[in-house]
């Protein structure tokens, strides 16, 4: 039998076990539908650790001093300029971005009076920003200590949106960038609590210079030497900034570790990130780290791993549920198709004296179970998509903010489309095969005489 | 056509095994109309399914087209009764949800494949059996006698050179059945086709040529008419 001749004895044979088909295909569309749902759910939250919480750069490490205490004879365990050099210098490394801490503690004290009105007036005039939220601002008294670091400017290259991230001449505010993560924390509970403006790229151009005194501490009172006042402007945001403090150029605390412990200390970095040409040359890059006695700070990747696995964990479990629901009807299916056999046996004992083959017959109910598969498939396919969409427009809307509040819940990877087809199909065929095998050896002369 | 040599045929196994066939040696030239007669469980309906290439599990020789059917595969011998043999049952085995010309276009699709075609050769012998002004009808909408016509038509639709008819006249009354016969006798005159008949009434099929007596799975009686 060719393939027109099957397929149109397929679609007649469907047409006429309409019923028996829509009602063999809903656990199919229903679990396709949860398969889809939980999956898409998944890859959707699994996207926002990725890229929101913990942003990984696959062709990038973070090498940090080593903390082993017994391989002095390996050589230099701090990262200074010439560790820099002999980094680069590593085959497969593309550029080395080197990371320095403010060696003395910085205070702000962020005193909302002490705004000039004018800068206040711009702020009242920012869109989405309310009275409640400028009165705020005017009420704000915090006095906090504030870790800083300096970064390579080339790392960060696109996150200052509003300003240029360079060590500022005399007298001009130093520029930071704010971390993203603390950002949203801050937007999503502190903001929110306190009737603040949340920082956003509205608000940030219009962010005064803040006071920043550098040699300070409201902790330790032991703090000796001179106090240096400086201010400091937000340009932007980055996920490699500070979580909890700013981030400054590199140049910037370079200078003031200088200023206030000594040309040993504007020297020493506290990590260096690499760029590694390709992701295959990964491996080999790390152990060449290894082997110039620095270590490898994974804590970044192995939290986001973590978080990662329990997702994909919860998600599994959601996952093999959609499967034993599609499982299911796989033996509905098969159910379905025995007795659809037992009904049609005459007519199979039929063709064959007319010339099937068993081969036809079995590629027949075959046929016809895929293409329930594929229908069930598709229809299962639309209906997770539309509770996909149906529920992350009621969560956005309805769930209250929270840290990384998503704007998309779901994810849909191609795959996601693809496996609900194959596996709605897989089963169906599967559930099929053992009626479709018993069709084919059904003994025509037997089924034609009755027996 | 048809050559059968030391043909038997068991149900069942052991004790409770039945011999529906024994040692049936039996030859029919082409162009015959054979009549095969036996009281019911004779092994008439046996004989006609071994010839056919529906029924394999007999011992013996069993050649038909100038094939031996035993050594034919499953593919082979489904083309074998695709193009060769057609088959006409007691019980019509229509398909209900078809009309007559889909009902006859079933062998199509197990041939060529092509639809046109197809629905063109089943009007040609729907026409050709006396039924070209109900091509469109179900076979409910049929009554017995035009119910075997349609399955006669299906029989001859891909030009066989056998035509295995089972108790085609059984569910038929007499001048009904008297027409089918007279279409048989046709078919072997004018188009030269070897027929098959089973029948447990030894009155009917006045026509044929040949009667072939079966008794117990043996062939009890072979004489020209």
């Amino acid at each position: 039998m060719n393939a027109g001749s099957l397929r149109r004895l397929i679609l007649q044979n469907l047409g006429r076990n309409k019923k028996n088909f829509v009602f063999s295909g809903v656990g199919i569309v229903a679990g396709i539908s949860s398969f889809v749902f939980f999956s898409a759910l998944g890859s959707g939250i699994k996207r926002v650790v990725a890229t929101e919480i913990f942003p990984l750069d696959a062709n990038r490490i973070q090498v940090v001093p080593s903390s082993a205490q017994f391989d002095a004879w390996i050589g230099s365990r701090t990262i200074d300029d010439e560790a820099l050099g002999r980094l680069a210098a590593l085959p497969g490394v593309a550029a080395v971005y080197p990371r320095m801490k403010l060696a003395v503690p910085a205070t702000m004290a962020l005193i909302g009076t002490d705004i000039p009105a004018d800068d206040l007036a711009k702020l009242a005039n920012l869109p989405g920003m309310t009275p409640s939220m400028v009165e705020a601002v005017r009420k704000l008294q915090i006095w906090m200590e504030i870790m800083a670091d300096g970064i390579d400017p080339r790392l960060v290259k696109g996150d200052a949106a509003f300003g240029a991230f360079a060590d500022p001449p005399a007298g001009r505010p130093i520029p930071v960038l704010l971390s993203k993560r603390l950002v949203e924390i801050y937007n999503s509970s502190f903001a929110k609590t306190r009737s603040l403006p949340p920082i956003s790229e509205v608000l940030i151009p219009y962010v005064p210079a803040l006071p920043l005194t550098v040699n300070d501490s409201y902790i330790d009172r032991g703090i000796g030497g001179p106090k240096l006042s400086e201010r400091i402007r937000v340009v932007g945001t980055s996920h490699h900034a500070l979580l909890g403090g700013v981030t400054m150029p590199l140049d910037t605390v370079r200078r003031l570790n200088r200023f206030f412990a000594g040309e040993a200390a504007g020297r020493t970095y506290d990590m260096a990130v690499l760029e590694v040409s390709s992701s295959d040359k990964l491996s080999a890059v790390q152990q060449d780290v290894r082997r110039l006695g620095f270590d490898i700070d994974t804590s970044q990747k192995r939290m986001a791993e973590s978080v990662g696995f329990a997702v994909t964990l919860v998600t599994l479990g959601f996952t093999l549920l959609s499967l034993a629901m599609v499982a299911v009807a796989a033996v509905n299916i098969a159910h379905t198709f025995y007795m659809i056999i037992y009904e049609r046996k005459r007519e199979i004992g039929l063709m064959r004296a007319l010339g099937a083959s068993r081969r036809d017959i079995r590629s027949l109910i075959l046929g016809e179970a895929g293409l329930v598969g594929a229908a069930g498939g598709a229809l299962g396919i639309l209906l997770g998509l539309g509770l996909c969409v149906l529920l992350n427009s009621l969560a956005v809307r309805l769930l209250p903010d929270f840290p990384f509040k998503p704007q998309q819940f779901f994810g849909y990877p191609g795959w996601l489309f693809a496996g609900g087809m194959t596996l709605a199909v897989v089963f169906c065929l599967a559930g099929a095969f053992s009626p479709a095998r018993r069709a084919a050896r059904m003994d025509p002369a037997g089924t034609l005489s009755g027996r | 056509m048809v050559k059968l040599k030391d043909v038997s045929r068991k149900y069942g196994r052991g004790e409770e095994a039945t011999e529906a066939l024994r040692s049936v040696d039996l030859d029919i030239a082409d162009g015959a109309f054979v009549k095969v007669v036996g009281t019911s469980g004779s092994g008439k309906t046996t004989l006609l399914n071994v010839i056919g290439g529906l029924d394999t599990a007999y011992s013996g020789t069993a050649e038909v087209a100038g094939r031996d059917l035993k050594t034919m595969s499953d593919r082979e011998l489904s083309r074998f009764r695709n193009r060769t043999v057609g088959f006409v049952f007691q019980h019509f085995h229509l398909l209900d949800h078809l009309d007559a010309l889909r009902n006859v276009a079933l062998a199509g699709f197990f041939s060529d494949g092509d639809e046109r075609r197809s629905l063109e050769r089943a009007e040609e012998v729907l026409v050709r059996v006396g039924l070209g002004d109900k091509l469109t009808q179900r076979p409910g909408q049929l009554s017995g006698g035009q119910k075997q016509r349609v399955a006669i038509a299906r029989a001859l639709f891909n030009r066989p050179r056998l035509v295995l008819a089972d108790e085609p006249t059984g569910n038929l009354d007499t001048r009904t059945g008297g027409q089918i016969i007279g279409l048989f006798q046709e078919l072997t005159r004018e188009d030269g086709l070897t027929v098959v008949a089973v029948t447990h009434e030894d009155q009917l099929f006045r026509q044929a040529d040949r009667t072939v007596r079966l008794e117990d799975g043996r062939v009890a009686e072979d004489r020209r008419t």
